[in-house]
């Protein structure tokens, strides 16, 4: 119960309105830290009892302070109160430290330290998928447009969307100092704003709590990196750092920020029509706040690289996400500032997202390694480009809101390919990029494909690469939505093309040895056969063939359905020739000498080779399998 | 016929397009020599190192920067190749504005402590406000109070081990929590980590700068000139301002062939002639503005302590007069200091522009 302040108007008159002032100035002097040793060792705020005297002495003096009492009391009155300030300043101070300690752990990281948990768990699995992708972005380091790592280590691509913390969703006070010590706290202020003393009992707050918010960040892992600090780490610990900080934003702006206005509005609720509570929330939380986003700025402006992309979203969207609390915490005309620059830092996000994406696209069409994959096999780029994009698809929700632009060709870049999106006329910018950076993927692939000496196989290659984009569009609901089901007609197109260059740039030549014409002497009626013509091409049909068995069982299609495929489409024109040939014209060899060196296989046999196509068998894998038949 | 033609034509546009170039490059050079003769000019007595010129002096580097900004764009077909030297040298000076943009951000954390000060100059000033009341005792005292917190708090954190001591020697009541040692740990919290260290940063931001033969032709020349700017800037911005480890010892020497050369160096003669000086030599900041404080509160600490009560017509008189001059400090800080911080942050702004677009280029 609050010590009431007295009215004036008592009927005893002047003597005992004097004594009331001599016994107020009494207590106050007794409690003078400067004057006695006892004062100074004691507190009055632990005792209830020195409490109510103690404010009622300091309510009485005051009035005697705004009555204009006549010039000696006047002067008593005036030193009492700044003795009384004094005190009373200590006595705030020493209340609120004995109740300042950071916010307790449990409450902070409760919910939070589930999802921590689960987080970890996602990134362990990922880990193992994600072995094939060193290879895959070292390819594109070596574009140059790597980050400053340049470090040997797997770059994991982050794993999808939601690993962050789902708790503190929402704004939630807690209660910082227990409600009595927060009674008293207000008692005080009312008395020192009423006698002038408002600065002092500010910067008293302020230092006290601004000191207990610092603790709180330490525990929640805020640290102060400056922008030199963040751009010497490399991307891997930073991203650790960015999903600690994104868990430890919420927390800061929700509920520890929001509990210090609170706890500002419920100390000096009573005190006077002047915002103190906001001077004093400013005060407390303004140097943190800054020191908080001060992070979030320093990895917007950090240089830009392809594998930065996911984090710089999840940053993105959990500002996004706390945005309106942003705005609601600090809604004050003095926090303008702020507000101003989480807005800054947001703006600083998008833009590095499109600068990524560009850059990911400028370095997806330089990339320049020349070295052909072995058997013609699905090439690195192309597995980190698609896994990018369908990435990209999962982020589609943010990057929609973010990608205004339609993919830009440098027009004096003459080796890139063509643009045309007439056909695309209703899509939007993202997915014209995620088109585009196929198109480009192609193209690089194709420029790949030249270094192969062998013909047929840089046109598996292309079959392979293009099969395995079509493959991971249809994999994902998302992309396939994107790119749409044109442009996935196209590529089918394209690698089934492929497949039809491959078989003939392959096959043509061995399949030319089981041609009819050239084999039949010219003449008389009954058409004989050339015999030694005839044994020539057995021997051409075995030895190519028997190269192409041998060459041909290095090479791979990863694919098992296309792998099959193709070698059907193969038997479906090798088989029916070989057999005919052989119908038309064993008997002719068998009827000679030797015919074993001229009729190798049987058309079963022929048939069992072509199994072992595309299997990426070594010579010695391939030796092996001979023996073991 | 034609192919002689295209040929005319293309050389005389390498020849325009150097002509511009050389003009271009002047042109920056002149800005550059125009705009710190005019600092010069304007930095005699309490001008220099005020909140006011180094304002200018921050206005100056907005429009250099921008010149310097627009020279890049211009060049940038040159600058994209990876390994033309311009490239290096251009992403050189993107690395080294990093470094600025660190001392901006601690620039902000030194206003910051400007303006505790200033909030307990104001203390003082509604104590000793005589148009209220008369000045009585209490009222002294309350003032005597914060001036002694001002002076710990201004301190230079250097002499922080020594803070006890002084503590005991002004007087203080033996209970260890006092304001000023709340404020005193809050020049300990700043927004950086114990480890940075001002000084540190304009070293690194000063280190390995070669200086261009005067011939040498690209942009050598304008990445030396705007990066001895943002040096030079940098330098005076710790130099005034409170910020952790500062240091003023980065050597700084611009050689005579370069117009600018002159007024840059005879800024920085004065400036460094100032941080002697024996009564600014262990301050923890250059600025003018602090050094009023400083003195005016320095000044009314021992007025009040030669008052005996009841006061004189004399004393009073020179209370008000001390206060009146302390109002003066306290309305410029008041007043200047907003507009300042929002100058560092737009420096900073623009410096993180410039780089991303740079960047961009680079590529």
């Amino acid at each position: 119960m609050e010590p009431q302040e007295q009215t004036h108007g008592s009927s005893d008159g002047d003597d005992c309105s004097v004594s009331g002032f001599d016994s107020a100035e009494k207590v106050i002097m007794k409690w003078d830290a400067t004057a006695s040793e006892e004062a100074r060792e004691k507190m009055i705020f632990t005792d209830p009892q020195e409490v109510k005297l103690y404010l009622h002495a300091v309510d009485e003096i005051q009035r005697y302070v705004s009555s204009s009492p006549g010039e000696d009391l006047e002067s008593r009155a005036s030193s009492a109160i700044q003795i009384a300030m004094a005190r009373l300043e200590d006595e705030f101070r020493n209340i609120l430290v004995s109740h300042s300690s950071p916010i307790n752990s449990d409450s902070l990281m409760s919910s939070s330290s589930h999802a921590e948990v689960e987080e970890d768990n996602n990134n362990n699995e990922e880990e193992d998928n994600n072995n094939n992708q060193e290879e895959e972005t070292d390819l594109l380091k070596r574009t140059g447009s790597s980050s400053s790592s340049g470090s040997a280590t797997t770059v994991r691509l982050p794993t999808g969307r939601g690993s962050y913390s789902r708790s503190t969703s929402s704004i939630r006070e807690i209660e910082l100092i227990p409600i009595d010590a927060v009674v008293y706290l207000s008692w005080i202020a009312r008395r020192m704003v009423s006698a002038g003393y408002l600065r002092e009992c500010i910067q008293v707050y302020g230092s006290v709590r601004k000191s207990a918010v610092d603790s709180s960040f330490r525990r929640l892992g805020i640290e102060k990196l400056s922008i030199g600090d963040v751009q010497r780490l490399n991307w891997e610990a930073l991203e650790q750092k960015i999903r600690r900080w994104i868990r430890a934003a919420k927390v800061c702006v929700r509920v520890v920020f929001a509990s210090e206005k609170l706890l500002c509005e419920h100390v000096f609720e009573s005190v006077g029509a002047v915002n103190i509570h906001e001077a004093c929330f400013m005060e407390t939380v303004k140097g943190p706040a800054i020191q908080l986003f001060n992070f979030a700025e320093a990895i917007s402006i950090s240089r830009r690289s392809p594998e930065k992309l996911f984090k710089i979203l999840d940053l993105h969207d959990a500002l996004i996400e706390l945005l309106p609390d942003i705005e609601s915490v600090f809604d004050l005309k003095s926090s303008d500032s702020i507000r101003v620059q989480a807005a800054e830092i947001l703006s600083r996000l998008a833009e590095a997202a499109r600068g990524i994406l560009s850059e990911f696209e400028n370095a997806v069409l330089r990339e320049p390694s020349r070295v052909p994959v072995p058997g013609g096999t699905i090439h690195p780029l192309t597995r980190y480009v698609m896994n990018y994009i369908s990435l990209i698809s999962e982020y589609r929700p943010t990057l929609v809101d973010l990608i205004m632009s339609k993919p830009s060709r440098n027009a004096t870049d003459t080796n890139a390919p063509e643009m045309d999106f007439s056909e695309v006329e209703n899509k939007g910018p993202l997915a014209l990029h995620l088109i585009w950076i196929i198109l480009i993927l192609q193209f690089n692939l194709e420029g790949k494909s030249k270094y192969y000496r062998d013909a047929a196989l840089s046109h598996l290659f292309v079959m392979n690469n293009v099969h395995y984009i079509v493959q991971k569009i249809k994999g994902s609901t998302e992309l396939r939505e994107m790119i749409g089901d044109l442009y996935l007609r196209k590529l089918t197109g394209k690698f089934r093309q492929a497949a039809t260059y491959y078989q003939r740039a392959a096959w043509v030549k061995v399949l030319y040895c089981l041609r009819d014409e050239g084999l039949r002497t010219k003449g008389s009626f009954a058409s004989g056969v050339s015999r030694s013509a005839l044994r020539e091409r057995f021997k051409s049909f075995n030895a190519l063939f028997e190269e192409v068995h041998r060459v041909q069982s290095q090479w791979l299609v990863p694919d098992s359905q296309l792998r099959e495929e193709l070698k059907i489409s193969i038997l479906e024109k090798l088989s029916p020739a070989y057999r005919s040939f052989l119908g038309r014209f064993r008997s002719h060899i068998e009827s000679g000498k030797h015919p074993e060196n001229y009729i190798k296989i049987t058309v079963e046999e022929l048939e069992t080779e072509v199994l072992d196509l595309f299997e990426g068998l070594t010579a010695t894998q391939q030796h092996q399998r001979r023996r073991s038949e | 016929m034609l192919l002689s033609f295209r040929r005319d034509q293309v050389d005389s546009n390498a020849a325009s397009h150097n002509n511009n170039m050389e003009a271009e490059l002047d042109s920056f050079q002149r800005q550059v020599a125009e705009k710190f003769t005019d600092l010069n000019a304007s930095s005699s007595g309490d001008d220099l190192l005020s909140l006011e010129w180094i304002g200018k002096l921050l206005d100056s580097f907005l429009c250099c920067q921008e010149e310097f900004r627009a020279i890049v764009f211009n060049h940038r077909s040159q600058i994209s190749a990876s390994s033309s030297p311009t490239n290096r040298l251009v992403s050189d000076y993107f690395e080294r504005s990093i470094k600025a943009l660190d001392v901006c951000n601690a620039i902000r954390d030194g206003v910051e402590q400007i303006r505790q000060w200033q909030k307990l100059s104001d203390i003082v000033i509604s104590a000793l406000d005589s148009r209220r009341a008369n000045v009585g005792e209490g009222q002294l005292r309350r003032a005597k109070k914060a001036l002694v917190d001002l002076a710990i708090g201004m301190l230079d954190e250097k002499d922080s081990t020594r803070l006890a001591h002084r503590n005991r020697s002004f007087g203080r009541a033996k209970d260890g929590h006092n304001r000023s040692m709340g404020q005193h740990l809050r020049s300990l919290s700043w927004s950086v980590s114990r480890s940075w260290s001002a000084s540190k940063q304009l070293q690194a931001l000063a280190s390995n700068l070669t200086t261009p033969r005067q011939n040498d032709v690209g942009l050598a020349v304008p990445v030396y000139t705007m990066t001895s700017v943002l040096l030079f800037v940098m330098w005076v911005l710790v130099a005034a301002i409170p910020c952790q480890d500062r240091g003023l010892q980065v050597s700084f020497f611009v050689p005579r062939q370069f117009r600018w050369a002159a007024p840059v160096m005879s800024l920085h003669d004065k400036i460094v002639e100032e941080s002697k000086r024996r009564d600014r030599k262990n301050c923890c900041g250059l600025l003018k503005e602090i050094g009023r404080i400083e003195k005016s509160s320095r000044v009314m600490n021992e007025l009040i302590d030669s008052i005996h009560f009841p006061m004189s017509e004399e004393k009073e008189s020179e209370v008000k007069q001390r206060v009146e001059e302390l109002v003066e400090v306290h309305e410029a800080l008041k007043n200047g200091l907003d507009p300042f911080e929002r100058k560092v942050r737009e420096v900073f702004h623009r410096i993180v522009r410039s780089r991303t677009e740079s960047l961009d280029s680079l590529c």
